[in-house]
């Protein structure tokens, strides 16, 4: 494959993932795409995505968040700052660390398998079966995936993100209730109207995209099962690069 | 329709993922009515506006506190018509009693962090801040203050140098002081050093010696007149002494002047007699009282005389001598 074929190949791709996208959204803001079956089905994707590794998940972020608060907290404290410890520890790990932490957590674990189902079905025909018995597998089998995808990334930021607020508290304060007041002084200071949309926006957008890209990957391959392992490989790839690229535009429009 | 290698889920699967949306949800809207109620949304409050002539750094959000605790908020902050920097502030209600009509606002900026807001208040039992007031600001800036700092340090320094400097001034009186302390440890020491020449100290040192033995000679002098007078003293006041001497002499005067006014008085009666006897013969009796009269005269001589003696010389002072 020359460099050329490279190119046109890899625009062709993202070229899928943004005609997949708008299709799915027009999709999803249609009334006919919510009957029992699609609701069943984003509730079964919320289980498997999101319920399932929520003891681990939690546990590893609450591991992940105590270890940042310490290192920043001490070290703050030791630099005579510790009236900025607070706000770092919100606006690094709180803002960015637990959200993309998390968005890659789904895009690995449930990211990778809805990338593998949907080139399966693409290559088993099952995709085709379905439109031939006019059912639109875009609603049936997309956009709940979608939704689903995107709820469970933000109920897992949401939570990880309450564990590390509390965790920090604890922290900074230990179990004195006499913090509060400094605590959500700080707390005001951090999470303005803009942030909090910022925040809600970037979790949606990880969803998102943790759901629509590797869905579009899988629909690039062929009736061939062999191809269904380089479908993942790029639908993946795609996946990591675009959560870095939300994360950077996110960092962006917030501090640039 | 599913898909052969998905697992199955449990028959309560639609609950599980609802129970996580919905707990989602609840910490969702509970962290931001939390935030909310942190930036103040559900409290009363009252604006302020301060004016300062430079609010770089202030940021919206930033506090204001009073006694290390916050008061207030920064809400917005704009240029004025004047020039001037206006930062609008809400104002806890709650934290409102603590701002007077005589509070002092300041903005000082350290060497990191944002600048603080503060407020001063001397006197709690002034009135009130009303609503919506506007104030001036004072303004403290390290950074600012650094390097005019560095300016009056450097003019330190260098005037240092100048003075340090090989040919400086303090090398000059270093010199000097040298030059002082080397003539200190020489033969005149501090004379010489005060006199700037050896032979100069000598002389000083030979006047003092000769001062000195004139001293010895007056003491001298003056302890022969010390005995001098001690001579003098005993030979006037003392026993057999002029003094005694004159006191013997006045006492004979004394004694012979009693002496003679006794015979005066006896030729007084002896007078009055004759005058008694001879009360014819008028001559004689005229004679005989310009005697009288002479001896009355020669009497009162005496007597002023003993007065006199006894006026002018203080240790008689037994006065039996009478007038008869």
């Amino acid at each position: 494959m020359s460099t050329a074929t490279a190119v046109v190949g890899w625009f062709r791709a993202w070229g899928h993932v943004g005609r997949f996208a708008l299709a799915a959204f027009a999709a999803a803001f249609a009334r006919a795409t919510y009957t029992p079956t699609t609701r069943a089905a984003a509730l079964q994707q919320v289980y498997f995505t999101a319920w399932q590794p929520l003891a681990g998940f939690t546990l590893f972020s609450a591991v992940m968040s105590l270890v940042v608060i310490q290192v920043t907290i001490t070290a703050a404290r030791d630099f005579g700052l510790a009236g900025y410890a607070l706000e770092l520890v919100f606006r690094v790990l709180v803002l960015e660390l637990i959200p993309f932490v998390t968005a890659l957590m789904v895009a690995l674990r449930s990211g990778s398998a809805i990338n593998t189902e949907v080139a399966l079905m693409h290559a088993s025909g099952e995709l085709e079966a379905m439109r031939e018995a006019r059912v639109d597998p875009m609603q049936r089998e997309f956009v709940p995936r979608l939704v689903a995808a995107a709820l469970s990334v933000v109920s897992l930021t949401v939570l990880s993100c309450a564990i590390a607020l509390v965790l920090a508290y604890l922290v900074m304060y230990g179990f004195s209730p006499w913090g509060f007041q400094e605590y959500t002084r700080t707390i005001a200071n951090v999470y303005s109207l803009p942030i909090l949309t910022g925040f809600f926006l970037k979790g949606t957008a990880f969803g998102v995209a943790v759901a629509a890209i590797p869905i579009s990957a899988g629909l690039e391959a062929t009736h061939n099962l062999k191809s269904a392992p380089i479908a993942v490989m790029g639908g993946m790839v795609r996946l990591m690069l675009a959560l870095a690229l939300i994360e950077i535009v996110s960092v962006a429009a917030k501090y640039a | 329709m599913e898909p052969a290698p998905t697992p199955k889920p449990p028959q309560n699967f639609q609950f599980r993922a609802g129970l996580l949306l919905g707990l989602t949800l609840v910490v969702a809207i509970g962290f931001v009515a939390y935030v909310l109620y942190a930036r103040g949304f559900f409290e009363a409050k009252q604006p302020l506006t301060l004016v300062t002539d430079n609010a770089e750094g202030v940021s919206i959000g930033d506090d204001l506190s009073f006694a290390g605790f916050p008061v207030g908020r920064v809400r917005r902050i704009a240029l004025g018509d004047d020039g001037r920097a206006r930062i609008e502030l809400d104002i806890a209600l709650d934290g409102a009693r603590w701002l007077r009509t005589t509070s002092i606002f300041t903005l000082e900026r350290g060497l990191f962090g944002s600048p603080r807001l503060r407020v001063y208040s001397a006197n709690l039992k002034d009135p009130p801040l009303p609503a919506g007031s506007v104030r001036q600001v004072l303004r403290g800036d390290t950074s600012e203050e650094i390097p005019k700092m560095v300016a009056t340090l450097r003019s330190a320094l260098e005037n240092i140098e100048q003075l340090t400097a090989s040919g400086g001034s303090l090398q000059a009186s270093l010199a000097n002081l040298r030059t002082l302390t080397d003539k200190l440890a020489e033969r005149q020491g501090m004379l010489g050093a005060v006199l700037g020449s050896e032979d100069d100290a000598r002389k000083v040192v030979e006047a003092i010696d000769r001062a000195n033995a004139l001293l010895a000679s007056l003491g001298g002098v003056s302890r022969k007149l010390d005995g001098m007078l001690g001579k003098a003293d005993n030979r006037v006041f003392g026993e057999g002494g002029v003094m005694d001497g004159a006191q013997q002499a006045v006492g004979q005067a004394n004694a012979a002047l009693g002496e003679v006014r006794d015979n005066l008085k006896r030729v007084e009666k002896i007078l009055a007699d004759a005058e008694a006897v001879s009360g014819n013969a008028k001559a004689a009796t005229a004679d005989l009282g310009a005697l009288r009269a002479e001896v009355d005269a020669s009497l009162r001589k005496v007597s002023g005389l003993i007065d006199e003696i006894n006026r002018k010389w203080p240790f008689q002072r037994d006065s039996e001598i009478r007038l008869p």
